[in-house]
């Protein structure tokens, strides 16, 4: 700072010299001129002339005020009688001076209007083809460190430093290592000493800018977050002007532009790219789905139709009952393998309305008693109507796969019931799944849950229930940000597997 | 028992699932004819008097969509859909086009039978006594004249929007009708697709006609489509 003032004050004794110059030497023509007997007009226009140089040769009109005076001041000393003195007899003289004061005057601020515009026009002039030119370099960048680059060349040449640039990644958080220009040819990248301090420094950011010891940083603000900072070395940035800091502006605004067009034409890729594969996904589940089911209708169908045509007591039938149960077994195979594919792979839309539990339980307790006759489930709902926010579908599915549990693992005509009832203090819909059935043994009840976890204390050949159909309870029960466990009865046999959903609406996806 | 035997049109590309559906049919006592194509199909409808038809939607040549949207242009016989196509969007989209009841694939033959009873039956309903009044479903009755609901022979109360409801039910005894169509009937068109409120009435109803709303007799929920009254 006080090179830079020793340096101004040593222009200004430059300047005052300049102007001292200017005055003698119309002073000395003004001479010739009385000599030579030309009129003293002449020698008032030699000393507007003087004026007029003054401020064209030196920035600021204090100069220019300052040799107005002088030189009418000059005139009255040199020129007017009595010579050498301040003293004038003519009066008429004053009317010259404030004239060619005034006159004086009027130039040199015309001047030096003229020459700030004409400045100010060529900074102007600069700023756009510096940006311009960044801009249209930006265009050509195939990704975010291409513009970075790009952008930091175009800082380092425009304010003749080494700048540098820190991208941000499209979490927010700035990388590991910044790049600097270090020759004009030459690029580097550095390491970034503390990334955490950095990014709190710059989200608290109040001014435009923030300090360091090394550099200032310029954060580069995107549409919704920032995309990085731009650093220019603190010495150059401490002597930067004030249009110059509007230049830079401009840069990191192009910079901003250029990250968040790229940022965004990357997005759509992506989403394209996602609702591609989505669609394939859903084609692929689909025709699976179809080509399993078709298969599988006809076999069950036709075992069916040889079961009717067959006499119960004839050993075929019970051979074609095999048939009928294994295909069946299939199906539900296949419907849960579907299901979960459908749940865990894509994102798990949950169709989230208002549903009364009366319905879903009844619906799904109407479906299993069609697939099992011979069990009797007792169901029990609050007399108030209930309404929970939850995807029926879902949940409808959720009891099927508990109740089909149940009534695999209980004999015909023990208890299984249902029943669901509101908890206040947790503010969510709790159902109980309760049976008399033969339980779960202690060591396998924490993985029943697991996908594919098959009971490991039968043989391998055992075909059991469990497996798929808890997973996707499991799934299903998260999603809607509920929870699920399962317990054995503490005073009869049989399992009790209890699950909740929450009952307010949204926060969870 | 039936004096003329119904003909049952049996459209299903799949050979293994056609036969044991003509086999069962045959067990059952109706007639039927089969295509494999959609453009078969409605040949047979144009030229043949068929009562009902069973058709898949997975079609060679048409989707079933199509061939339902087709029909409905000219008559008014029961479709049902037998399918793999098992999303409710398109259980519903196909209820809504004009089917009248909707199978996935793989089912059991008892249930198709079943289904194709509920339709006959409905069938012969509409065609025979117009004038009938009082329509029964095991001990639920309602008087379309009178506007009266009975229970076991003693009447039972209903609101308006209830009796509304109730009637829709019965006359279209066994066959699903889809939320979205209910909330038409009984709000108008301009209501939107709100569900609660009828989420709510069919509560209250069911709470007047039903011994556990949770486990319903009459009026059972098919979750993601809508409500049938069980014929039985």
């Amino acid at each position: 700072m006080s090179e830079q003032r020793v340096g101004n004050s040593q222009n200004y004794v430059f300047q005052f010299l300049l102007m001292a110059l200017l005055i003698t030497a119309s002073s000395i023509v003004g001479y010739a001129f009385r000599f030579t007997g030309f009129p003293e007009t002449n020698i008032v226009i030699i000393y507007l002339l003087a004026v007029l140089m003054t401020s064209w040769l030196i920035d600021g009109f204090i100069f220019g005020i300052l040799a107005s005076v002088i030189a009418t001041f000059a005139f009255n000393f040199f020129f007017t009688e009595p010579y050498y003195t301040f003293t004038v007899y003519d009066p008429s003289y004053f009317i010259t001076f404030i004239i060619m004061t005034i006159t004086a005057l009027i130039t040199s601020t015309l001047t030096s209007h003229v020459k700030q515009s004409a400045l100010s026009a060529k900074e102007r002039e600069a700023e756009t083809k510096a940006v311009y030119n960044l801009t249209n370099h930006l265009t050509d960048a195939k990704d975010i460190h291409e513009i970075a680059g790009t952008s930091v060349k175009a800082l380092s040449d425009c304010f003749d430093c080494n700048a540098a640039i820190l991208c941000f990644d499209s979490n927010g958080l700035p990388e590991l290592s910044f790049i600097q220009q270090i020759t004009p040819e030459k690029q580097v990248r550095r390491k970034v000493d503390d990334i955490v301090t950095l990014k709190h420094r710059i989200d608290g950011l109040r001014t435009g800018y923030d300090t360091g010891t090394e550099f200032y940083d310029w954060p580069i603000y995107g549409r919704e977050n920032i995309l990085g900072i731009i650093r220019i070395p603190k010495e150059r940035a401490q002597a930067m002007t004030e249009s110059q800091i509007k230049l830079l502006h401009s840069m990191i605004e192009s910079t901003a532009l250029a990250m968040d067009r790229f940022m965004a034409s990357e997005q759509r890729l992506k989403e394209r790219e996602e609702a591609t594969q989505e669609r394939y996904r859903g084609n692929l589940l689909r025709s699976i789905s179809h080509d399993l089911r078709t298969p599988l209708s006809g076999i069950m169908g036709t075992t069916e139709m040889l079961m009717d045509m067959t006499e119960s007591h004839d050993p075929r039938y019970s051979l074609l009952e095999n048939i009928h149960n294994d295909a069946n077994w299939l199906h539900s195979l296949v419907e849960n393998i579907l299901n979960l594919t459908r749940l865990q792979e894509g994102k798990l839309i949950l169709n989230k309305q208002m549903e009364t539990v009366e319905e879903v339980i009844g619906s799904a307790v109407n479906r299993i008693s069609q697939r099992a006759p011979k069990h009797e489930i007792t169901v029990s709902v609050p007399d108030k109507l209930f309404f929970v926010p939850m995807d029926a579908k879902l949940i409808e599915q959720v009891l099927i796969n508990l109740l089909d549990n149940s009534i695999k693992h209980t004999i015909a005509d023990a208890e299984i019931s249902v029943s669901v009832k509101k908890e206040e203090n947790t503010n969510s819909a709790v159902f109980v799944v309760k049976d008399k059935g033969t339980g779960i043994s202690t060591e396998e009840l924490p993985y029943i849950f697991e996908i594919f976890y098959t009971s490991r204390m039968k043989s391998p050949d055992v075909k059991s229930g469990i497996g798929l159909g808890l997973a996707i309870c499991d799934t299903i029960i998260k999603a809607h940000g509920g929870t699920i466990k399962a317990m054995n009865r503490s005073k009869c046999p049989g399992t009790e597997i209890i699950f909740t959903l929450p009952l307010e609406v949204g926060n969870n996806e | 028992m039936n004096k003329f035997k119904e003909c049952i049109l049996v459209v299903e590309d799949d050979t293994q699932i056609r036969n044991f559906i003509c086999y069962s049919l045959k067990q059952e006592g109706l007639n039927y004819l089969t295509s494999g194509t959609a453009q078969g199909a409605l040949g047979i409808l144009v030229s043949e008097q068929i009562d009902l038809m069973l058709l898949d939607l997975g079609l060679p040549d048409f989707d079933g969509m199509d061939v339902i949207k087709k029909v409905r242009e000219w008559s008014e016989i029961p479709i049902i859909v037998i399918s793999a196509r098992d999303q409710d969007k398109e259980k519903a989209a196909a209820l809504d086009t004009g089917a009248d009841d909707y199978l996935t694939k793989p089912f059991f033959t008892t249930e198709l039978m079943a289904r194709i009873r509920v339709a006959i039956r409905h069938l012969k309903r509409q065609n025979g006594s117009n004038a009938q009044s009082i329509i029964s479903v095991s001990g639920l009755s309602i008087d379309l004249e009178k506007h009266l609901v009975f229970l076991n022979e003693s009447e039972i109360h209903t609101t308006p929007l209830e009796y509304k409801l109730l009637a829709l039910f019965f006359k279209n005894i066994g066959k699903v009708l889809t939320t979205g169509y209910i909330i038409k009937e009984i709000w108008g068109v301009g209501y939107g697709t709100d569900t609660q409120a009828l989420r709510a009435l069919m509560s209250g109803l069911r709470r007047k006609i039903e011994n556990n709303p949770a486990k319903p007799r009459y009026i059972i929920t098919e979750i993601g489509i809508g409500y049938r009254l069980k014929d039985e």
